[in-house]
């Protein structure tokens, strides 16, 4: 990281416009915090005073919960606000949505939606810092962030490491996330997938494609684990799960294939037996839930940090 | 009274000439230099240093009437057209109700001609309600004054349906203009198929949805022997697929879009995503871009059209997704056109040939598109340089959907005539 780096930004809406400096800057602060979630007392008093506002309008409750706790641990206060309890769907738009909340003076909102670009709206209308929690099919930065930071835990660095990205990368705004992020910061991205999910003008991301499994996970060091979105498969895209399985899903010989270091990951929720056979789980899962808890951390610091940028700009 | 248009250059699809401009009622009388009239028996325009166009013929605008006239009405369509120096436009039936017969499209008819302000002749239906399924009364709707029919909006899937339509309106000289898209490629598809959409995950529109439709249509009237007019063309593909048919033959001719070759989808990225930018079809590549204006340059593509279409404030007021398609056109088009014409260093007269000559060939419109002797007195006088910038307050049209608003555009229509008729001044 370069010398007397100074974070600039107001907003965290995705990987791709972000340096390399940024991202290794927010991991580096993720470790701060990761530390003190090892603490008797989690909560340090940052943000105290300050209110932040979960804007989900798609279902979640695990990236929720992990954003509520960060901003609580940072003693910020905390709004929960999902589509399904307001009045969305009563003829009030999210841009009256965004308007009537800010009435309260917010200082972030972390938004979820399933459009891609919906945190960048939703930027362009508020005077509040925005996080992307999850925008459509576009990006995930703090998922991806949190994955990168726990690949650093293991390697120490990230540069020349193979990563490869299985599954579902069509719909899958993680998939893009980490592509930007760890291309970034020095590994090769490879991607792996049924033909039909890999978007046309692909090549045009910062990652090599392959259809063949075998030759995506030969020399990983990391291999992630996309699930299918059903709730998004509104048009077909594959024959069936049956043949899925026999192509794609991680099974006991495709993992045999693997060195002994490689890490697994995937962003949950996992369907077994899908994504990964489910005779695997003894030995997989505890590695992706060690992934989720560093998801804490990863958000502590990127509140903290969008705060103390706004810290500096009511001082200036 | 009698009235001359003293000192103006003269731009026809030919020729640019100095001339003045006698007009008796309705009709040009007289176009030559040095015309010398004593003033108290003729209206004197003073058009030194200006131009005169052949009155704009637009064969794709939407004025939402019948249905919803808090978009757009045939009064404040007819003013935008006016001031934009149009004086034929021809309206696409996808209102509600549609307009699939003739009592609908007599209602459109009897309305504009009570206006007065510009020509506006309604386009039928090709099929009933536009569903696709079953045709209209083309002979009625020919009598209701429609000259063209349409399911704009929709391209007719049906291709046994659309052959019998086809066929059907021989009969009675009426011209189909085909909406390109096939459905089921283009989806959800907001954005065309590109970095864009492979980047970051937008609903994408394949090029293809349009091309294949071109492609089948064009077959379809080449096997017929059929008149076949394409709506809003913007895709490279598409004008190949063109260029090919009339090298052999085939009696096809298309319209392109002000937007298509003066914006890109790069510019919707640039925008920050502004749903203003968001159209049917989709804006394209920087290479479609490119292949539009080649095009137009070749004469693959005929003339421009604006696809004029207004939506409400909160038609366009959500993010790209939420946002309805389209933009206003009629008080743009010519501006833009005017921009492209510099930056591809052409001659002015493309402009006469694609907005006024050609279209009126299109339509067989008679004693339209030129400026010269025994033509209506259709005009637009146009001050090339005089800068201008669109702001809510300044558009005519009731829906004020551009994304060039508050931008700065060269070309200030000064005089609309129709008929022989003052129908838009410019405020100074």
């Amino acid at each position: 990281m370069a010398e007397n780096f100074v974070w600039q930004r107001k907003h965290l809406l995705g990987l791709k416009s972000l340096t390399k400096d940024e991202i290794e800057f927010i991991l580096e602060g993720a470790k701060a915090f990761k530390e003190i979630s090892s603490r008797r007392i989690k909560k340090v008093p940052a943000l105290r005073g300050r209110t932040v506002v979960n804007l989900f309008f798609e279902a979640s409750t695990r990236t929720r919960t992990s954003f509520e706790l960060a901003a609580k641990r940072l003693s910020a206060d905390v709004v929960n606000f999902s589509s399904s309890l307001s009045s969305l769907g009563k003829g009030e738009s999210i841009l009256d949505t965004l308007r009537n909340l800010e009435t309260y003076s917010v200082d972030v909102f972390i938004i979820r939606h399933s459009h891609s670009g919906a945190a960048l709206y939703v930027s362009q209308n508020t005077n509040a810092s925005v996080i992307n929690a999850g925008d459509g099919q576009n990006e995930h930065p703090t998922q991806a962030l949190l994955d990168m930071f726990t690949v650093k835990q293991k390697f120490g660095s990230l540069s020349g490491l193979k990563v490869t990205i299985i599954g579902d990368i069509f719909h899958s705004r993680v998939a893009r996330s980490n592509i930007w992020g760890f291309s970034k910061c020095g590994a090769e991205v490879w991607v792996c997938s049924l033909p039909t999910f890999i978007p046309k003008y692909f090549e045009t991301m910062p990652a090599k494609i392959t259809f063949d499994i075998e030759q995506a996970l030969k020399d990983a060091d990391v291999v992630m684990l996309l699930r299918i979105q059903n709730e998004r498969l509104n048009k077909q895209f594959f024959p069936s799960l049956r043949e899925y399985r026999q192509l794609v899903t991680l099974t006991d010989d495709r993992i045999s294939l693997l060195k002994k270091r490689t890490l697994i990951l995937h962003p949950g929720p996992i369907n077994w037996d899908i994504d990964i056979a489910s005779g695997l789980k003894p030995q997989v899962h505890p590695l992706i839930l060690e992934q989720a808890s560093n998801g804490l951390a990863v958000r502590m610091a990127v509140i903290y940090m969008l705060m103390e940028k706004r810290q500096y700009e009511f001082a200036g | 009274m009698n009235l001359l248009v003293k000192g103006a250059k003269v731009v026809n699809s030919q020729s640019i000439t100095r001339a003045d401009i006698l007009v008796e009622k309705d009709t040009i009388v007289e176009v030559k230099p040095g015309i010398k009239i004593p003033s108290d028996k003729v209206k004197i325009i003073s058009a030194e240093g200006k131009y005169v166009f052949p009155g704009f013929i637009d064969l794709h605008t939407h004025l939402r009437v019948p249905g919803r006239p808090d978009k757009e009405d045939l009064l404040t369509g007819a003013k935008a057209a006016a001031k934009g120096g149009f004086t034929t436009i021809m309206c696409m039936p996808n209102t509600q109700p549609a307009i699939d017969d003739y009592e609908v499209a007599a209602w459109v008819r009897n309305k504009a001609e009570e206006i007065g302000i510009v020509d506006i002749i309604p386009i039928g239906a090709i099929t009933k309600g536009r569903q696709g399924k079953s045709l209209t009364e083309f002979g009625r709707l020919k009598e209701a004054g429609c000259l063209a029919l349409s399911d704009d909006g929709d391209s007719v899937e049906n291709s046994y349906i659309l052959r019998r339509a086809f066929e059907y309106a021989k009969m009675f000289g009426l011209l189909i203009i085909s909406h390109c898209q096939d459905k089921e490629l283009s989806g959800q598809g907001i954005i065309r198929e590109s970095f864009v959409t492979a980047q970051m995950g937008f609903p994408e529109w394949p090029a293809l949805a349009e091309s294949l439709i071109v492609s089948r249509d064009v077959e379809i009237a080449r096997y017929l022997g059929a008149r076949l007019h394409l709506a809003h063309v913007s895709t490279k593909r598409s004008l190949e697929i063109i260029r090919q048919a009339k090298k052999e033959g085939v009696s096809v001719t298309c319209e392109t879009c002000p937007h298509y070759f003066s914006l890109s989808l790069q510019d919707i990225v640039n925008s920050g995503f502004n749903p203003y930018y968001k159209v049917n079809p989709p804006l394209g590549t920087e290479e479609d871009l490119k292949a539009v204006r080649k095009a137009l340059k070749e004469g693959v593509i005929d003339c421009v059209a604006t696809d004029h279409a207004p939506h409400t404030y909160l038609d366009k007021e959500g993010d790209f997704y939420d946002a309805e398609f389209g933009m206003i056109g009629l008080e743009f088009a010519f501006s833009l056109f005017l921009k492209m014409v510099r930056e591809e260093e052409l001659g002015l007269e493309i402009i006469a040939e694609k907005m006024s000559s050609a279209p009126a060939r299109i339509l067989s419109l008679e004693k339209r598109g030129s400026v010269q002797k025994g033509y209506y007195a259709d005009l637009a006088i146009v001050d090339l340089e005089k800068q201008w910038q669109a702001n809510p307050e300044n558009i005519f049209s009731k829906s004020k959907n551009t994304p060039f608003l508050y931008k700065k555009l060269k070309g200030v229509v000064e005089y609309t005539l129709f008929r022989g008729k003052i129908v838009h001044r410019a405020q100074s």
